[in-house]
């Protein structure tokens, strides 16, 4: 049963019945199928460009000779359907349906007939014969598909010519055919789409309704498929050519099949998938198997949760192996050497200026410049996982676990970004649609560990820690995840009540990795860092040196020391001093300035590197509670700019605020107390 | 079968296109056509990573996306 009108494609065409008019051929097709690469090869200079009227769409049409005779060729717009979505897909379909072109020859590619047979499935529906131009063989072939021409032949009933119009390969077969529709010699059978039962019926109705009052030059039966498809155009012309009692009838028979859509649609679907599987072998056998097979274990709702927790892992093994002892070393030799220089060099200068160079440049920003060493490690070894397609399933990963503590499958994207920097994960939850869902997501972002907040802890965890720096780390970031999922589901059960949206991913093949692609992200990533060690941070130190040197020149009677021992009190539920504090209160305009504030308040010590001194200064309980309390806090201020932006209110900023205050709070002091307990 | 493929979606949750391919029988590809179709059709809105920007964020540059096509494509219903 078929879903349009017979095709009377076997008619000797018009124009050469007429003698005098010149044949016409429509070159039909889907953007970047090369269509216009064929046009090209055909018409050379013969050639001339201008608008479709009343449209600002390019029209392309040329003339060329075959045997002789001359035709016309028409460069129909590339549309990737003749349902009126679109002005091109209007001017394609009206060009055919009131020119009557000669030939269509529609340009599919053989390197992915799924998406471009699809136009095809409209096409041969239509009153004029179709040839199918099966371009891009050469690519199909490179990526293992093997597509058999003449078995696709038989399966759509029209002629196809398998070419490659980039190397002009197949058109002289491509003319051959043309030649023989044109002159009738060739006569097409087309086997075209069906459409479901139950809205066949639905169809006959309309077309019952409507016959006798379509306009021309529009096939009845292809009318009444499009009114049913809820094609604009179609009903806009059908609803002025109808008498009011019948419009109200094919009206009501519409709204009965509100879901006609994807019923019409899903026919032309199976269609196609029957022609692929006719025509097609093994599309890509030995990639995708190995995908799939790879998948099985790192897409899995449960292992492939493992497999992240131990890549997690092996990442933050491999920092304070390689990283911490370079970071070490350039903390001892270079940074504590250069204070030593400038000491010396600065002896006979004022005290506020040695202080300025050799606390606040260097023992600031020059602290943060050392931890290059594991940032790079670090951007390294996300950079291969992105680069060889991991990091797409450990999203996947990821968003079933929040779907199974019943978080909002919507919320997922903008979370995802958060990983990389939390401003972008605020900003991306413009893409939810329900203000409350977008509310949560905002409320939670912040909880995503960012890059910054885990270089912190890479820091100072091997510092605190030392052998164990590596469980701590990892520990911080699954603590941060569980906080995420239960101030999420706790939200969620609130604000949503278990509603669910889908969420569809398409995950890239596995790549082998390519050193130059890496090379150049951890490039720019680590340009980046120094940059901003440079400028926000190094801001930050100066102001921070500035407030612990004045008034008196003296650290414990300064204006920092004087902050920072009004707020101790509060500083001592967790267990900090007045210095880590400070040091957490700096972190807002930037999280790494937590680093920078200790190196000011510690770093220029004689005794050693900040990681030795900071060991020496701080309770395992006391510098625990630090990096829980720093994975957990208010995130930086960008953020909480972003926050505000997309909140549109300081309430909520302030709640978000208060929120996060509050968790990370009380887990520091929870881990605080429980780490005294036990002894440490 | 783009109905089957609505009705998955309906349904909610992460849905992955090999997976779904599986169930439906058919060819990734048909099911990232099939996805297009019905972003075309504005019935799912389609996302590559970092769409957004990253207005006002220094470490902006680590959020670049889409190098050697092997980006992860993202469709929401």
């Amino acid at each position: 049963m078929s879903d349009c009108h017979e095709v009377a494609v076997s008619s000797p065409p018009r124009s050469l019945s007429v003698g005098t008019q010149i044949p016409m051929i429509a070159l039909a097709g889907q953007p970047n199928m090369g269509k216009s690469t064929l046009f090209n090869l055909l018409t050379g200079l013969n050639q001339h460009v201008g608008n479709w009227s009343g449209k600002t769409i390019e029209r392309r049409e040329g003339s060329f000779k075959l045997d002789e005779r001359e035709l016309i060729l028409v460069d129909l717009p590339g549309t990737y359907s003749l349902t009126a979505n679109s002005p091109e897909e209007v001017i394609a379909r009206e060009f055919i349906l009131r020119e009557r072109p000669d030939l269509v020859v529609a340009v599919v590619s053989a390197a992915n007939l799924e998406r471009s047979l699809y136009l095809v499935s409209e096409l041969i529906c239509l009153p004029a014969p179709l040839v199918i131009a099966l371009n891009m063989m050469d690519v199909a072939r490179q990526e293992g598909i093997q597509v058999e021409p003449e078995v696709l032949e038989a399966a759509l009933g029209v002629p196809v010519v398998a070419m490659t119009a980039t190397r002009a390969t197949g058109v002289g077969d491509l003319l051959k055919v043309a030649r023989e529709v044109l002159d009738g010699r060739r006569v097409s059978q087309p086997r075209i789409p069906a459409i479901r039962a139950d809205h066949r019926a639905a169809l006959d109705e309309i077309l019952m309704e409507i016959e006798g009052y379509v306009p021309a030059p529009y096939p009845s039966e292809w009318s009444a498929l499009k009114l049913l498809e809820g094609d604009a155009e179609m009903t806009r012309i059908m609803r002025a050519a109808l008498p009011e009692t019948r419009w109200r009838a094919v009206n009501a028979i519409l709204t009965q099949h509100d879901d006609a859509f994807l019923a019409v649609a899903s026919g032309r679907y199976e269609w196609i998938a029957r022609m692929i599987r006719a025509a097609v072998v093994q599309p890509k056998i030995g990639q995708i198997s190995l995908t799939e097979r790879l998948d099985r274990v790192a897409a899995h709702p449960i292992w492939g949760l493992g497999i992240l927790a131990g890549i997690l892992g092996l990442v933050f093994w491999l920092t304070f192996t390689v990283g911490s002892p370079v970071q070490g070393w350039l903390s001892t030799h270079v940074v504590s050497a250069l204070a030593t220089l400038g000491r010396a060099w600065l002896a006979t200068s004022p005290l506020w200026l040695r202080g300025l160079v050799v606390d606040g440049v260097i023992g600031g920003a020059g602290s943060v410049i050392t931890f290059l060493p594991i940032m790079v490690i670090f951007f390294t070894t996300f950079a291969l996982l992105e680069d060889i397609g991991y990091m797409a399933r450990a999203a996947y990963v990821m968003d079933n676990l929040m779907h199974l503590m019943g978080l909002h499958g919507k919320s997922f994207l903008p979370l995802f970004l958060g990983f990389g920097c939390n401003v972008p994960s605020v900003l991306g939850t413009r893409t939810i649609d329900s203000w409350q869902a977008r509310l949560l997501t905002i409320l939670i972002a912040p909880l995503v560990p960012c890059t910054a907040r885990m270089a912190v802890v890479a820091f100072l965890a091997p510092a605190f820690f030392g052998a164990n720096a590596l469980y701590v780390s990892w520990g911080l970031v699954m603590l941060s995840l569980l906080m995420l999922v239960m101030s999420g589901s706790l939200l969620n059960q609130v604000i949503f009540k278990g509603q669910r949206s889908a969420f569809i991913m398409e995950m890239p093949l596995y790549h082998l990795p390519d050193a130059r692609t890496i090379g150049l992200l951890v490039w720019q990533r680590s340009t980046s860092f120094v940059k901003k060690a440079g400028t926000t941070i190094l801001a930050m130190a100066l102001v921070v040196w500035a407030l612990s040197f004045f008034p008196g020149g003296e650290l414990q009677t300064s204006y920092l020391a004087r902050f920072g021992q009004f707020i101790e009190p509060v500083g001592r539920w967790m267990g900090f001093d007045w210095r880590l504090t400070v040091a957490l209160i700096t972190s807002f305009p930037a999280k790494e300035n937590a680093i920078a504030t200790l190196g000011v308040l510690f770093g220029s010590s004689p005794t050693g590197s900040l990681g030795q001194v900071l060991t020496t200064a701080f309770s395992p309980a006391s510098a625990l509670s630090f990096l829980v309390v720093t994975m957990l806090f208010i995130p930086c201020m960008a953020t909480v700019a972003a926050v505000r932006q997309e909140t549109g209110s300081w309430k909520w900023t302030l709640f978000n605020v208060g929120m996060l205050l509050v968790i990370s709070m009380g887990a520091g002091s929870a881990v605080f107390h429980l780490a005294r307990a036990l002894g440490y | 079968m783009l109905e089957q493929l609505m009705q998955e979606i309906r349904a909610g949750g992460t849905l992955e296109t090999n997976s779904l391919a599986l169930r439906l029988g058919v060819s990734p590809q048909m099911v990232q056509a099939m996805l297009e179709h019905l972003e075309r059709s504005g019935k799912i809105t389609s996302y590559t990573a970092c769409d957004d920007g990253c207005q006002g964020c220094s470490l902006q540059s680590a959020c670049s996306a889409d190098r050697r096509g092997a980006k992860t494509h993202l469709w929401q219903a």
